[in-house]
């Protein structure tokens, strides 16, 4: 029952999903599509689950079959020491990088042949760190809960807060984990207030790793809410696992990712069109209505369930705060939530 | 006897002699340039990392800044002091365990009438094929204070105990269970080549069967011990997978989960991980050297050239006794986590309400079997990971066999060398130097880089202290007048190795070929470097799924590892007693 009122609650169902082939323009020139078609096959990198990114892979091909993609997953520190090694040894084997770090890929800028995509003037500008890099995969931040074990459901970041969700109810993303804690983490101490951090831990916090972890944990009852980024609960909700997912009127902090196409590409038009058809409404509805991502474009194709544009804005992080905050705030936040690291 | 010199032979003669001089140390310069390429230069990479803050193949070793930084920022942090000292608790709890539970199991096995022991034997090998990873996520599934499945079953029960499998007294127990097999492998074999006659000398002189156990089967097998010990606590120092499930939910922070924060944050500390594995390096380096101090000078050959069969102690109606015990421990190491894992495979999502809720059987099905074999990665990666298995097996075996001959059975210069090179690839812990081939192969002419063979070296130089020591003990117990006899009737060097040596030791070569066929599909850390989209590895993608919170198709792809393992661990076997009895026939 939970899966048909999440389906209908996704507004306007991919509309250009169902378009036949000649809308084929949205993804670039006809020249363009031949020229990938005549290269065939391309190698992706990603950073992000391997499993979401087979689908995304999956749902291309069902556009341009003719194009095979490859695809390398590490997790994001030990993909970038790679492309990095690999492309110091003249053998950097991927044709488009997809990450979440967007502070990692700006160091690596020289390395990425320009690109626009033709849908450029779309996407909001506070998402980007660089015009080689495009947020092919945007991440958002919601409020996630046990159905079973939770009688009074939080409705807000500063539910959170709450005595009623104390020892170990609870379940964190520890601050150092990456990009996407990172950004959470700010926009607590940022718009929720300095002493945020200091009432939720006053609470007794189960801490994790990594966001996957946790959402098992959640879904088993080991924690009863936690903080998540709504792709990694998303589609456990619509198969059926006992919990629910909120995003908060405070606001939804968002990671865009920067994804780019490396000099050394050996299918340079299969790599842009790849990246055309991710970055475009077609590609941005299917991961938001299957994947459960959210967009950085100004204008959703589709909203997730639940989102009243009316009431949810999406935080971005400033950038230049974004690495200038970062070690110190994080040394905060080791200290208030008791993490060794 | 007539004694022949250089001076009396023909010129040919003393050309093949002058040759066969020559060939000593052409052969100890070949394998140190082997090893040199496998070990050191990787190695060498580490040290680079560790000392600098620079990556070797990106600023090259023109750039090459010294610098201590990392080595006092990794001493200075109370986190990695306290992360090293839960480490040594954990990991030196879990080798005394498993040490009594594997000696306790290879003598049952092999020494007594207890009753279906060739079962015994197989099924308590299983934990050993079992992922780090996967047996800790079978054991949060049992053991979690809150959820865990023996949890649910005491409160159906009434009871108000609960076990707390998220503490160190859990780490030490899974690590126990765990690595129990490594022991068992060195200890079993050693006691299966055991002349029975010290033993049996000791009972007529009227020692009681425990005093003879204790005075005189295990300080006869005692390199055997030594080695399974080593063996188990430098792994156990190396497993990310257990921490990680059982140690993190309680903040029990260790070396390797540390390693791992280092290496997959952003951006990542290599330099500082390449500083704290080198740390560890040295802790293993005092425990290698005390090992050899510990054994030196001492003969523990007791396989002579006289036939025997290995005595089989009549223990009476005690037998059921031991049974009993054997399958008390198969219950918890391999019953208890295969249903978890099970469980979890085939349900839908890993949430009771109570203990009825088990037995719901909508809840059921072949879902994640159906979404792993539906991702095209699945069966590339198996095919993949027993390609690379089995060129491992092979190609670490043939070195393992030359190195650990080299260094047990002969005297020739430079000996000693070999083996401290290649004890080295023990003490690294597999994410650092999953790095460190990368930095040192990836220059590699010949179009190495990205294929199945690269996978292949680097599990090759990875496991040699394994597959060398398993394979050392079974040389050390081969004494030498059956090499001498064979010399004696006029047979080469070759002639003996392939009609004595080989023969005898051929169980040990089995076992050891078939640990590191074993390791090598479960490697994850040197993988992770290495692999390319074509090359990908089961241990590659598992880890995908675990990292993608699907413990349900962790679990699902771990079982049909594991089944896979097991049909290769049954064949092995197989082989393995065939040559067994081969062994004792010719012996």
């Amino acid at each position: 029952m939970k899966r048909r009122t999440m389906m209908t609650g996704i507004a306007g169902a991919a509309a250009s999903w169902a378009l036949p082939a000649a809308a084929q323009s949205e993804f670039g020139p006809k020249d363009l599509v031949d020229a990938a078609e005549k290269e065939g096959a391309l190698t992706y990198y990603t950073a992000n689950f391997a499993e979401t990114e087979q689908e995304v892979i999956k749902a291309f091909n069902k556009r341009f079959p003719k194009i095979k993609v490859s695809m390398v997953r590490a997790p994001g520190g030990q993909l970038i020491t790679r492309i990095k090694t690999e492309a110091a040894a003249g053998k950097l084997a991927a044709d488009v990088v997809n990450h979440s770090d967007r502070g990692l890929m700006l160091e690596l800028q020289d390395m990425f042949a320009d690109y626009t995509p033709p849908n450029a003037a779309d996407y909001r500008p506070d998402a980007l760190v660089h015009p080689k890099f495009w947020p092919g995969v945007t991440l958002g931040w919601c409020i996630a809960y046990n159905t079973q074990l939770v009688k009074n459901a939080p409705k807000t970041w500063m539910d959170l807060t709450k005595d009623e969700y104390k020892n170990k109810q609870i379940g964190q993303v520890v601050g150092p984990s990456g990009g996407t804690t990172w950004t959470r983490i700010m926009f607590e101490r940022q718009v929720l207030g300095e002493d945020y951090w200091k009432k939720q831990a006053a609470l007794g916090i189960t801490l994790y790793p990594s966001g996957a972890p946790t959402s098992d944990s959640l879904v088993r009852g080991e924690v009863s809410i936690a903080p998540l980024l709504y792709n990694i609960i998303y589609t456990k909700i619509v198969e059926g696992a006992p919990a629910e997912a909120i995003f908060a009127p405070e606001g939804v902090p968002i990671v865009p990712y920067a994804d780019g196409i490396p000099k050394t590409s050996k299918s340079p038009n299969a790599a842009k069109l790849f990246m055309n058809w991710r970055l475009s409404k077609e590609g941005q509805s299917f991961q938001i209505e299957k994947l459960g991502n959210i967009t950085s474009m100004k204008e959703p194709p589709m909203l997730p369930k639940g989102w009243d544009p009316k009431v949810i804005k999406v935080w971005v992080p400033e950038f230049k705060q974004f690495e200038s905050l970062r070690d110190k705030w994080m040394d905060d936040w080791n200290k208030t939530y008791g993490y060794r690291q | 006897m007539t004694v022949t010199t250089a001076a009396g032979l023909p010129a040919t003669r003393e050309r093949a002699f002058s040759a066969r001089r020559l060939i000593a140390p052409l052969w100890v310069g070949g394998l140190l340039i082997l090893l040199t390429f496998l070990v050191l230069y990787p190695l060498l990479m580490l040290v680079f990392g560790a000392l600098s803050d620079s990556n070797p193949v990106i600023d090259g070793f023109g750039k090459f800044r010294p610098a201590l930084t990392h080595f006092s920022q990794v001493l200075a942090n109370e986190n990695v002091r306290l992360a090293f000292f839960n480490a040594l608790v954990a990991c030196g709890g879990g080798t005394a365990l498993a040490v009594f539970i594997g000696l306790f199991f290879s003598w049952i096995v092999v020494r007594t009438n207890t009753p279906f022991r060739g079962f015994i034997a197989g099924a308590s090998m299983i934990p050993l094929f079992v992922p780090p990873l996967v047996a800790g996520v079978a054991w949060s599934i049992l053991g979690s204070p809150k959820t865990g499945l023996l949890n649910i079953v005491l409160k159906w029960m009434g009871i108000d105990f609960r076990f707390d499998f998220y503490s160190m007294t859990g780490l030490i127990l899974v690590f126990g269970f765990y690595y129990a097999p490594y022991v068992y492998m060195f200890t079993a074999s050693a006691l299966r080549n055991m002349d029975p006659s010290l033993e049996e000398a000791a009972e007529v002189s009227g020692a009681s069967a425990f005093t003879t156990l204790f005075t005189v089967t295990f300080p006869l097998i005692a390199p055997a011990i030594l080695a399974g010990t080593l063996l188990s606590f430098v792994v156990m120092l190396g497993i990310y997978g257990v921490p990680a499930a059982l140690g993190a939910p309680a903040n029990i922070s260790v070396l390797t989960t540390y390693i791992f924060k280092l290496t997959a944050w952003s951006p990542p500390l290599y330099n500082t991980a390449a500083a704290v594995a080198i740390l560890l390096m040295f802790v293993t380096a005092i425990l290698v050297w005390a090992q050899q101090r510990i054994l030196s000078g001492k003969s523990f050959a007791t396989v002579a050239g006289k036939a025997f069969r290995p005595r089989s102690l009549n223990l009476g109606p005690w037998r059921w006794f031991t049974f009993g015990l054997a399958l008390v421990y198969l219950f918890i190491v391999v019953i208890l986590p295969t249903i978890a894992l099970t469980i979890a495979a085939f349900r839908r999502f890993l949430f009771f309400k109570d203990f009825d809720a088990v037995f719901d059987s909508k809840a059921y099905g072949l879902m994640h079997f159906n979404a792993v074999f539906d991702n095209p990665l699945t069966m590339l990666s198996i095919w993949n990971t027993l390609k690379v298995g089995a060129i491992t097996a092979v190609l670490g075996g043939i070195l393992a066999f030359a190195i650990g001959y080299t260094v047990t059975r002969t005297n020739v210069k430079g000996r000693r060398a070999i083996d401290l090179v290649s004890t080295i690839p023990i003490a690294i812990p597999g994410l650092v130097i999953g790095v460190a081939y990368l930095w040192a192969w990836i220059g590699l002419p010949g179009g190495l880089y990205g294929t199945i063979w690269i996978l292949a070296l680097a599990f090759v130089a990875r496991f040699i202290p394994d597959t060398v020591k398993a394979l050392s003990t079974s040389f050390m117990q081969i004494h030498k007048e059956l090499e001498e006899a064979a010399w004696i009737s006029g047979r080469g060097m070759l002639s003996t190795i392939a009609t004595i040596v080989l023969p005898l030791a051929r169980p040990g070569v089995v076992a050891s070929m078939t640990l590191l066929f074993v390791l090598a599909v479960r490697e994850l850390g040197s993988s992770l470097f290495l692999y390319t989209s074509d090359s990908t590895v089961m241990a590659v993608l598992l880890l995908d799924y675990y990292e993608g919170g699907n413990t349900g198709k962790t679990a699902a792809f771990s079982l049909v590892q594991t089944v896979i393992l097991g049909v290769l661990l049954g064949i092995t076997n197989w082989l393995s007693r065939g040559s067994a009895q081969g062994a004792a026939r010719s012996g």
